[in-house]
C-alpha cells in the first residue's frame, strides 16, 4: 500500500465506505424531501438538528458560534459539542425552546424574523427546514443520547468532476453512515466549500459550477467527516489523445504529465544550462555559482553534466549550511525563545549549537528520521549522569578556550528548553507543526473546522508530553554549587546574575544549569484508568489519527510518538518533510501552505506526493535521495518561459515559476557577486558563521551586518509555529535597500571586493569585464544588446572603474538577480 | 491560489461574499455596531511614539509622591506645572511649562517584569503570546493610513522593537540606524544618496538599470511577483530621486530658530528629525530613547542626563508640532515597558515594577492639561481603576481613527483584533 493510499485510508476510515457504489435501497432519502410537508418523524439532534444549524449559519464564528456567543446565546463553533449545544438551546435564563407551545420557541421565531434577530432572516417559514425544527420541538426537543449510533463515515459521489466548459454544473450527493449500518442522504445538511472559487463554486445544495479553467477541490463537511472532491476544467483542447508528446524521463515526470494531460496544459521546454546551474545552486545550496564555475559548466560537453553538478553540489558545505538553515526554520531554532533566567545570556550561543548540531548531520547525511529523533527525544542529563557531571558537561560547551563539541552530542535538547514551550499544549502544538506539518492550534479550543481533530484528540495527544519541562535541578546540589561563588546571593532573574553566570562559565567554574525533566510513561495502577492526569482528568495518550497508547512502559514518555513517526506507515512524518522540501524547489508545496496537512487541503498531485514520500521512506529517509530525485527530474529543469497553455499555471508544475530568493540567499548573493576570487573561495569552503545562510539563529535584530537587510527581506524570527514566518514577498524597502543602502555600497567597494581586485590587477578590457560582471551576478553571458549597452555606458563614464561599478550596481538591482528563474 | 483559510473554516472570499449578500456580518461589525455611540471623528493623521526603553521610574517623572516616606519618595521634589494642581518632577521644568499640551495617564498597570516581553507588550498593545507575533503601532498605522508615495511610511529613529509581525515585511520600518548630529548633514540609509552621488548620476545609473532589466519583460501581467517588483522599483526611484525625503531627513537644514530648542543631545536631535518627518508627511515615526533601567544610581542617572534630555527633546517636539499647527493632527505617545519599584533599593536604584507606570498622550484630539488615573500613596499600584497597556494602545489608535477592534487575519488564518483586550480610555478625550 502506498503512503498516499494509507493516508487516504486513514481519512476514509472515517469518511468512506468500502466500495463506491451506493446501494440505494438502504439509503434514507434527504431531509429536504422527507420534511417537505409537516410530518411526525422525529429528527435526531446530532444527525439532523445541529447540522441544520450549521447549514443555516447559526453556529458560525460571526454568529452564535462566537466564543462570546451572540445576544446571550452561544453554540459550539460549527457544532461539535452536542451536549453543550443542547443545554444552550433548551436551558439557561432564556431557553430557546418552548416545549409547551413549540411554535413560540425562539429558535424558530428569531430566524424567521417573527421576533427581531440581529443575524437577519435565516429560516423560511414554510420550508423543510422549518418543518424539521418544528418536528423536533414537538417531540420534546431531546438532545443526543448515549445509545445513538456513532457517526462512521461520509461518502460523496462523484469522486472527481471533470467539466467540459465554463458554466457546466454537477451535483454532489453525500451519504453518511453510522456505526449501526444505517445510511442517509445528508446532502442538504452538509457544509460545502470550494478551495478556489475562481475555478469552481459550490452552493449550499451541493451544486458545483465551473467558473474558471484549472483545477481545485470542493470539500463536503458533515459531522466529523470531511471529503475533498477534485474538480477540473481543462485549460485547452489539448487533452487526452490530443496531448502532444512530452518526454517523461523519470517517474516523477510521468506523474506530473499525467495530470497535465487531463488539464490540457503543455509543459514548457527544458531550461538552458546557464539557467539550470543558477537555479539548482541557489535552491540546493543557497549559493550563487561562481563566474568560473558558470563558464566551465557552459563549456562542458558531458551529456550528464547536470546530474554530475547535482552530486557535486550535494557534497558541498554550502548544501549543508542551507539545509541546516531550513531545518532550523522548521524546528524553530531562535535565540529569542531560549529560556529566561540565569542562563538567558547563553541563548545566542545555544542557537549556534543547535544549528551546528543539525549542520553536522546534514553534512554527514544522517537519515532524516534519526536526525529528528535526536531532537524530538532530546535530553539534558543522561540517566547515568550525576547532576554535577551534567553541569560539567554543559559548561564544557561554553568554554572560551576549546569548547567541547556540542554537535557530537547524541541528542539536541534545545527544542524542548524554549520558553515558548513552557506548557504541555505548547509542546504538542510545536511538535505537530515541526515534525508532522499539522496545525493543531484550532483543536486546542474547539473542533478543527477543516480537519478531523477534536478537542479530545488534542488533549490526548498532549498527554505524551505531560511533565516534560525545563526547570531547576536538584535543589540541594544547586545551592551547594552556587555557594562561595558571586551567584550565591543573587536573584537568578537579575541582570547581575546573568552577567556573572556567563563570566564564571568562561573561567570554567561549574555552575548549576537547569535541566530538562522527562517523565517516564506511566504504568496504570491496578484498578485505575490508564493515562496521564491532566487538570484533574485522566487522559490516555493517543496518537493523531491512531491508537491509544496504554500499558506501555517507556523510560521516556515521548518515545511512543517518535516510534510512531518513524514507522513506515506513518501518514504525516515523511510527507511533511517531502512537501516542505518540494516547496523549497518549486515555491509552493504539493500541499500548500506546506505546513498545513489537513483533510480539506488535498495535494495538487496526490500520486506524486505519494511516490516521493514512499521513495523517501524506502530510501531509509535519505535526504540526498530526495534532493536528487527532485532536481534530476525534467519537471524541475523546465524553463520559466511560458507557452499559451501554461501562462497562468502556478500549481501544476508545467514550467518553472519565478520566485524571489530567500532573505539570506539574497544577502549572500550580493556578497558573493561583489567578492574577489580569493574571498569567494573562503566563503565557499566555510560558510558557517561567514555567510548569511550559515548564521545560526532566526532573525533576532542583532548587530550582525546583515541584520537589517534580512529583516526587510523576510528572514523568519522562528518564534511561532508557522512556516509563513519566512516571507519571500517583495517590498518597497527591499528595493530601496538594494538601490541605495550604504551596506550595499560598502560591499561593492570593500577592500577584498572584486572591483578592487580588477583595479589592482589593472584589467581594462571592457568586454571581458562586462562578461565577468554578468557571470558573477546573473550567472550567464550578456547577449549582444546588453553587452553593447554596458559597453557604451562604460565608455561614457569618467573611467572604466566607475563605469564598471555602476554596471555591477545595475546588475545586482535587476529583477533577474533577486529572482530564481 | 488557494484562498486563505481561517481557523473558523471561513475563507477570505466567504467574507466578501457574505458581506455582499448582506446575509451576515463579522464579529468586528457586530462590535462596531454595538459600540456605535463611541464613534467620534478622528483628528490625527500621523503619530510619534517616543519609547523610553528600560522602563522609567514613574515616581521620578510624572507621578511624584512628595508625601510618601523618604525611601519611596526618592531624592527629587515635585514642581508645579502650568496646569493648576498638576505636579511633575522638578527636573522636567520645560515640560512643566507646557503641561496643558499633554495628558498624563497614571496608574497604568500590568504584570510583565522582564524587558523583552514587556517591550513587546508595550510596542503592540497586546500581551505577548507564543503562537503569534503582533504587529507594532507603526506597522498597523502604515497599513491603515495611506501615506505619501515619495516618503517611507514608518521610520524608526534609530531603531525599534516594534515588529511588522503577522502583517508581513511590507510594513517593516525604515530604521535610520543612527541619529543626526547638530549641524552635520544627516545621512539615512536608503534615502541619502551615497558617496556624493548626485541626482543626475543616480538617474543615469538607473537608466542603465532599466536598459538591462528586461529579461522578464512581458510576463509582468501574469506574474504578481514581477508586477510587484516593478511597482516597488518605480516607488523606490521616486523616493530616492525626490528631494522631499532627503530634505525631510536633513536636520542640518532646519532653521536655527526651530532647531535650537531641541538642543544638541541624541534624543533632542532625534525629536527634531521626528518633527521634520511628520511635517513632511511621514505617517509614523518612533524615537527610541533607552537607558531608563536604573537599578543603581537612579537619581544620578536621571538628574545627570536622562531627565534633562527628555525634558528638552520632548518639550521641543510638542512645542514644535504646536507652532507648526501639527499637534491637532499628530498624536504623540510616550511610554516605556514598565515603571520602577516605589521603594529605593540599597544601590540608590529602583528595580522593575510593572504594577504601576505612567504614559503621556498628546495631540490628535487628546485633551491636554489633565491627569487620568492615579496610583496609591506610595506609587505601588493603581489607586482605583487600573489602566492597561491594551487600553493605551486602543486609545492611541482611536486618535488616528483606527478601530482597534478591527480584525486582521494571520497567515494561518486566525482572526485577530488589532488590540485584543483593549478599550478606549474615554476621559482622555474630555
Amino acid at each position: 500500500m502506498t503512503t498516499f493510499s494509507r493516508f487516504i485510508a486513514l481519512v476514509m476510515a472515517i469518511c468512506m465506505l468500502p466500495g463506491s457504489a451506493i446501494a440505494e435501497d438502504k439509503v434514507a432519502p434527504p431531509v429536504s424531501e422527507r420534511y417537505k410537508a409537516a410530518i411526525e418523524e422525529v429528527p435526531n439532534f446530532q444527525r439532523h438538528v445541529i447540522p441544520l444549524f450549521g447549514r443555516l449559519g447559526c453556529n458560525g464564528r460571526a454568529c452564535h458560534g462566537s466564543f462570546q456567543g451572540q445576544g446571550g446565546f452561544r453554540l459550539s463553533l460549527f457544532g461539535y459539542d452536542f451536549a453543550a449545544d443542547h443545554a444552550a438551546i433548551t436551558g439557561g435564563e432564556t431557553p430557546r425552546v418552548n416545549r409547551k407551545s413549540p411554535a413560540e420557541s425562539l429558535i424558530v421565531l428569531k430566524p424567521t424574523l417573527a421576533e427581531p434577530h440581529k443575524g437577519g432572516k435565516r429560516l423560511p417559514a414554510d420550508g423543510w427546514e422549518y418543518n424539521l425544527l418544528m418536528a423536533w420541538l414537538k417531540s420534546g426537543a431531546v438532545g443526543a443520547k448515549e445509545k445513538d449510533a456513532a457517526f462512521a463515515s461520509l461518502d460523496v459521489e462523484p469522486k472527481e468532476i471533470v467539466f467540459g466548459k465554463l458554466g457546466d454544473t454537477a451535483k454532489l450527493r453525500v451519504i453518511a453512515k453510522w456505526a449501526d449500518g444505517t445510511r442517509e442522504d445528508v446532502t442538504p445538511l452538509c457544509r460545502f466549500r470550494s478551495n478556489d472559487e475562481s475555478v469552481s463554486t459550490v452552493n449550499a445544495a451541493g451544486v458545483v459550477t465551473a467558473v474558471g479553467k484549472g483545477d481545485t477541490a470542493v470539500v463536503a463537511f458533515y459531522d466529523n467527516g470531511i471529503v475533498p472532491i477534485a474538480v477540473l476544467l481543462p485549460v485547452s483542447d489539448k487533452v487526452g489523445a490530443k496531448y502532444p508528446a512530452v518526454p517523461t524521463p523519470t517517474k516523477l515526470d510521468e506523474l506530473v504529465v499525467a495530470k497535465l494531460r487531463k488539464l490540457g496544459i503543455v509543459s514548457s521546454d527544458v531550461c538552458t544550462d546557464a539557467e539550470f546551474l543558477r537555479r539548482v545552486s541557489l535552491d540546493l545550496a543557497g549559493t550563487l555559482p561562481a563566474a568560473d564555475e558558470v563558464q566551465a559548466f557552459l563549456a562542458s560537453e558531458a551529456p550528464d553534466k547536470r546530474t554530475k553538478k547535482i552530486e557535486e553540489l550535494l557534497a558541498r558545505p554550502t548544501y549543508a549550511a542551507w539545509w541546516a538553515t531550513k531545518l532550523s526554520d522548521f524546528t524553530g531554532n531562535s535565540e529569542r525563545t531560549g529560556p529566561l533566567g540565569g542562563e538567558q545570556a547563553l541563548n545566542r550561543e545555544k542557537a549556534g549549537q543547535w544549528y551546528d548540531w543539525v549542520y553536522r548531520r546534514v553534512r554527514d547525511n544522517e537519515p532524516y528520521d534519526k536526525l529528528i529523533a535526536g531532537i524530538a527525544l532530546g535530553i539534558g542529563r543522561r540517566t547515568d549522569q550525576s547532576f554535577a557531571d551534567y553541569c560539567g558537561e554543559m559548561i564544557s560547551y561554553f568554554r572560551k578556550d576549546k569548547p567541547a563539541d556540542f554537535a557530537a552530542r547524541d541528542t539536541m535538547p534545545y527544542f524542548w528548553t524554549r520558553r515558548t514551550l513552557g506548557k504541555t499544549e505548547e509542546q504538542a502544538l510545536a511538535f505537530a507543526h515541526a515534525f508532522l506539518g499539522v496545525n493543531l492550534q484550532c483543536a486546542q479550543c474547539h473542533k478543527h473546522p477543516y480537519d478531523q481533530w477534536t478537542k479530545q484528540d488534542f488533549d490526548q495527544f498532549t498527554a505524551f508530553f505531560s511533565g516534560v519541562r525545563y526547570g531547576l535541578g536538584p535543589r540541594a546540589e544547586t545551592v551547594a554549587m552556587k555557594k562561595g561563588t558571586p551567584l550565591e546571593k543573587l536573584d537568578e532573574d537579575s541582570g547581575d546574575y546573568k552577567r556573572k553566570f556567563v563570566n564564571l562559565l568562561a573561567s570554567g567554574t561549574v555552575l548549576p544549569f537547569k535541566e530538562l525533566h522527562i517523565p517516564a510513561s506511566q504504568k496504570p495502577r491496578p484498578g485505575m484508568k490508564p493515562g496521564v492526569k491532566v487538570g484533574g482528568r485522566v487522559l490516555t495518550p493517543k496518537l493523531l489519527g491512531g491508537e491509544e497508547v496504554v500499558n506501555a512502559t517507556y523510560s521516556d514518555a515521548r518515545q511512543p510518538v517518535v516510534d510512531w513517526m518513524r514507522d513506515a506507515e506513518n501518514p504525516y512524518f515523511a510527507r511533511a518533510f517531502v512537501n516542505r522540501v518540494w516547496a523549497n524547489y518549486f515555491g509552493t508545496g504539493l500541499i500548500d501552505p506546506p505546513d498545513d496537512l489537513n483533510l480539506a487541503n488535498p495535494p495538487t498531485n496526490p500520486a506524486l506526493l505519494d511516490y516521493l514520500a514512499d521513495g523517501f521512506v524506502a530510501s531509509k529517509f535519505d535526504m540526498k535521495w530526495l534532493h536528487r530525485t527532485i532536481t534530476k527530474s525534467r519537471t524541475y529543469q523546465l524553463s520559466w518561459r511560458p507557452n499559451d497553455t501554461n501562462r497562468l499555471d502556478e500549481r501544476n508544475l508545467s514550467r518553472s515559476v519565478l520566485r524571489r530568493l530567500p532573505a539570506e540567499v539574497v544577502y549572500d548573493a550580493v556578497v558573493l557577486a561583489t567578492a574577489s576570487d580569493d574571498e569567494r573561495k573562503k566563503l565557499d569552503a566555510d560558510p558557517v558563521g561567514l555567510r548569511s545562510v550559515g548564521r545560526s539563529s532566526g532573525y533576532a535584530g542583532t548587530r550582525q551586518t546583515d541584520a537589517y537587510a534580512v529583516m526587510l527581506l523576510g528572514k523568519p524570527p522562528r518564534t511561532t509555529n508557522c512556516d509563513c514566518e519566512r516571507s519571500n514577498e517583495p517590498a518597497l524597502l527591499q528595493t530601496v535597500f538594494l538601490r541605495n543602502d550604504p551596506e550595499v555600497f560598502k560591499l561593492l567597494d570593500r577592500p577584498e571586493g572584486w572591483l578592487k581586485q580588477v583595479t589592482k590587477a589593472k584589467v581594462t578590457d571592457a568586454d571581458k569585464l562586462i562578461q565577468q560582471a554578468y557571470l558573477r551576478t546573473l550567472s550567464r553571458l550578456p547577449d549582444e544588446r546588453e553587452a553593447g549597452a554596458a559597453k557604451k555606458y562604460i565608455s561614457d563614464a569618467k573611467d572604466t572603474q566607475s563605469g564598471l561599478r555602476d554596471l555591477l550596481w545595475a546588475l545586482i538591482n535587476t529583477k533577474e538577480f533577486i529572482v530564481n528563474r | 491560489m488557494i484562498p486563505q483559510r481561517f481557523c473558523d473554516g471561513i475563507t477570505r472570499r466567504d467574507f466578501v461574499r457574505v458581506g455582499a449578500l448582506g446575509a451576515g456580518f463579522g464579529l468586528a461589525d457586530f462590535l462596531r455596531l454595538s459600540h456605535a455611540a463611541d464613534a467620534k471623528p478622528a483628528k490625527a493623521t500621523s503619530a510619534v511614539v517616543v519609547y523610553l526603553g528600560g522602563g522609567p521610574s514613574h515616581i521620578d517623572t510624572f507621578d511624584p509622591k512628595p508625601d510618601a516616606p523618604a525611601e519611596f519618595r526618592g531624592e527629587f521634589k515635585p514642581i508645579d506645572t502650568n496646569v493648576p494642581g498638576v505636579q511633575i518632577c522638578e527636573h522636567l521644568p520645560k515640560l512643566a511649562k507646557i503641561a496643558d499640551t499633554y495628558a498624563i495617564v497614571r496608574g497604568v498597570s500590568h504584570s510583565i517584569a522582564a524587558h523583552e516581553l514587556g517591550t513587546e507588550y508595550l510596542s503592540a498593545g497586546n500581551r505577548p503570546i507564543p503562537s503569534l507575533v503582533f504587529p507594532g503601532y507603526g506597522a498597523v498605522v502604515s497599513k491603515e493610513l495611506a501615506g505619501d508615495k515619495e516618503l517611507p511610511h514608518f521610520v524608526a529613529i534609530p531603531s525599534t522593537a516594534q515588529k511588522a509581525g503577522y502583517l508581513g515585511v511590507r510594513y517593516a520600518p525604515l530604521q535610520t540606524s543612527d541619529v543626526p548630529k547638530p549641524g552635520i548633514p544627516f545621512s539615512v540609509r536608503g534615502i541619502t544618496l551615497g558617496n556624493g552621488l548626485t541626482v543626475t548620476e543616480f538617474e543615469k545609473r538607473n537608466n542603465l538599470l532599466s536598459e538591462l532589466d528586461t529579461t522578464f519583460k512581458g510576463v509582468a501581467a501574469d506574474s504578481k511577483l514581477i508586477d510587484g517588483m516593478d511597482k516597488f522599483a518605480q516607488q523606490a526611484f521616486d523616493m530616492i530621486r525626490s528631494s522631499k525625503a532627503r530634505a525631510a531627513f536633513d536636520v542640518s537644514s532646519e532653521k536655527p530658530a526651530i532647531a535650537k530648542p531641541f538642543g544638541e543631545g541624541r534624543f533632542g536631535m532625534s525629536c527634531l528629525l521626528a518633527l521634520r518627518l511628520i511635517a513632511a508627511g511621514v505617517r509614523f515615526v518612533t524615537v527610541s530613547f533607552s537607558g531608563w533601567d536604573t537599578h543603581a544610581n537612579n537619581f544620578k542617572s536621571l538628574q545627570g542626563g536622562l531627565l534633562p534630555q527628555l525634558d528638552t527633546g520632548l518639550s521641543a517636539l510638542l512645542a514644535g508640532l504646536k507652532e507648526q499647527g501639527l499637534l491637532d493632527t499628530t498624536t504623540v505617545y510616550v511610554v516605556g515597558e514598565f515603571g520602577r519599584t516605589p521603594k529605593v533599593n540599597e544601590k540608590a536604584g529602583r528595580d522593575h515594577w510593572p504594577r504601576a507606570m505612567t504614559a503621556l498622550l498628546a495631540g490628535g484630539g487628546v485633551k491636554g492639561g489633565q491627569v487620568v488615573g492615579a496610583t496609591d500613596a506610595k506609587g505601588a499600584g493603581p489607586a482605583a481603576e487600573a489602566f492597561t497597556p491594551d487600553q493605551l494602545a486602543a486609545s492611541f489608535y482611536h486618535t488616528l481613527g483606527i478601530d482597534h477592534r478591527k480584525e486582521y487575519h494571520t497567515a494561518t488564518g486566525r482572526p485577530v483584533m488589532i488590540v485584543r483586550e483593549g478599550s478606549v480610555i474615554r476621559p482622555l478625550f474630555g
